[in-house]
């Protein structure tokens, strides 16, 4: 099998200022990876380059050895850091758009997720806290039986509890052949779940590595060689 | 999956546009019956004045509304957080352009029809039937006489032309807002830039094309003067070639950007 994402010096400059500086990346099937560094680090701007709604400036990128492209968006499911649904759409018919367009999509999974949240698929997304709308987006997203999710701060502005519920439904919906790539600086809710951590610093790669590796050879938690790393 | 665009397309705008059409058309339906009645009471006067008033209202608003909904509906589903949904899914992006190119188009027509339909509901009776016709054959024998018994194909011109005048200006402001949204940070101010740059650059264009055209042979205004049933069929041909050519040109431009220097920010 080949190589989930694969980025070879891949740069994304905006006007003067350089967002990502020749990254060389390669992930895996079948990893929860966490991609992690403080804000403004380049995390979105290389999510946005994997689902093609950015053009590099130069290098390339490749999605299970495609370019961006239509291929490549029928097996990456992505959750950006907003909500992105029109809000006069009702619940049940956001579903029914995902059902339409994506093939992977299965809305018994939805809706059980719904049921479980206590979420009423008859509600218009307007009429629900922002929260809520995280919550259905990200039940939209994980119930897509895709090949990579590219979750961009999934559980930022969710209430712990239904943080958990987030997490296991994350690890429960991943399949083996399937890839995550998190994005968040709320490391320790998540370091339990993730395989592996990437560290980007003002736009450059500082590391990839297992989380094992980095507990063995640094001896200590992703977390505090995170605050240590970004230390301001 | 441009059916699935469209269908998605046309229940987004048509949740806005039809019950604009319906309160048309209810509003002349109402005009029509309070024009009808004996009007020798006051009150009746008053509710008479005042439906009159809602009735002009709505029919602006058909038109208005429906151009705007066009433009807003490109730049909000495409351009702004939407457009992080729109442009993940599994189309190419020329097929986002012809989903809202086809939708906008078919609104346009059925906010005309809506309008004249409404204006027929309101005026229509046996006597203005009458004076119609009469002024439709008077309008047909006109056209006859002075273009020649191929008149009908001058119409079938003119209705073409319309249509890709009409195409043309949308996919104008389709043009206008692709480019404007590579303007980091100004992306409305860039929108209405773009679009007074190439309506500018697309005159020039045009009287260009006029000055070429002026110097071939048998142009001058004596010859044509005597080319009575030609000459329409000209302009006409002009008008829809260069419409044909502004549209391609306008279209290429939004789907390269949207294909090449996406910038979703």
């Amino acid at each position: 099998m080949s190589a989930i994402l694969e980025c070879r010096s891949l740069t994304k400059k905006f006007g003067s200022v350089t967002a990502l500086n020749n990254i060389n990346l390669t992930l895996e099937r079948g990893k929860i990876v966490g991609l992690l560094g403080p804000n403004g680090s380049g995390k979105t701007t290389l999510i946005k380059l994997i689902n093609g709604l950015l053009v590099p400036t130069s290098g390339t990128l490749y999605v299970a050895g495609m370019a961006p492209g239509v291929e490549s968006k029928k097996i990456v499911s992505y959750l950006p850091e907003r909500t992105y649904l029109p809000d006069w759409l009702k619940v049940s018919q956001a579903i029914e758009f995902f059902r339409d367009f994506y093939e992977d999509f299965d809305p018994n999974k939805a809706y059980d997720m719904l049921r479980r949240l206590n979420l009423d698929p008859d509600r218009r997304l307007k009429t629900l806290s922002k929260g809520t709308k995280e919550k259905i987006q990200l039940i939209l997203v994980m119930s897509r039986n895709a090949d990579l999710y590219c979750l961009d701060e999934p559980i930022g502005g969710v209430d712990p509890a239904a943080r958990d519920y987030i997490l296991n439904t994350i690890i429960s919906n991943y399949n083996d052949n399937a890839t995550i790539i998190i994005s968040t600086h709320l490391i320790s809710d998540i370091e339990n779940i993730l395989d592996e951590a990437i560290f980007i610093k003002d736009g450059n790669l500082y590391l990839h590595s297992s989380v094992d590796d980095i507990r063995e050879k640094e001896g200590k938690s992703i977390d505090s060689l995170f605050r240590e790393v970004f230390r301001c | 999956m441009l059916k699935k665009l469209l269908k998605n397309e046309i229940y987004a705008t048509g949740r806005i546009l039809l019950p604009i059409y319906g309160i048309t058309l209810i509003l002349s339906l109402v005009n029509r019956i309070l024009i009808d009645i004996n009007r020798h009471n006051a009150i009746l006067n008053i509710i008479g004045s005042i439906m009159m008033f809602s009735y002009v209202t709505a029919i602006i608003a058909t038109i208005i509304v429906t151009f705007i909904l066009i433009i807003l509906r490109f730049y909000r589903n495409l351009m702004t957080d939407e457009g992080y949904l729109m442009f993940t899914l599994p189309v190419k992006p020329l097929q986002l352009i012809n989903s809202k190119l086809i939708s906008s188009i078919l609104w346009f027509i059925v906010s005309i029809i809506v309008t004249i339909s409404s204006l027929i509901i309101l005026l229509l009776n046996a006597e203005r039937a009458g004076l119609i016709r009469e002024g439709w054959n008077l309008i047909f024998g006109t056209f006859k006489e002075y273009f020649g018994d191929n008149y009908y194909l001058l119409i079938f011109e003119a209705v073409l032309a319309s249509i890709i005048s009409v195409i043309q200006q949308i996919l104008l402001i389709y043009a206008s807002i692709a480019v404007g949204h590579l303007f980091t940070g100004h992306k409305v101010l860039g929108a209405f830039a773009s679009y007074i740059a190439i309506s500018i650059a697309a005159q020039i264009f045009t009287s260009i094309v006029m000055v070429i055209i002026a110097y071939f042979p048998g142009s001058t205004v004596e010859e044509l003067e005597t080319q009575f049933e030609t000459l329409p069929h000209m302009v006409m041909l002009l008008i829809i070639g260069l419409g044909v050519l502004f549209s391609a040109a306008y279209y290429i431009t939004t789907n390269y950007i949207f294909s090449k220097k996406l910038n979703l920010e």
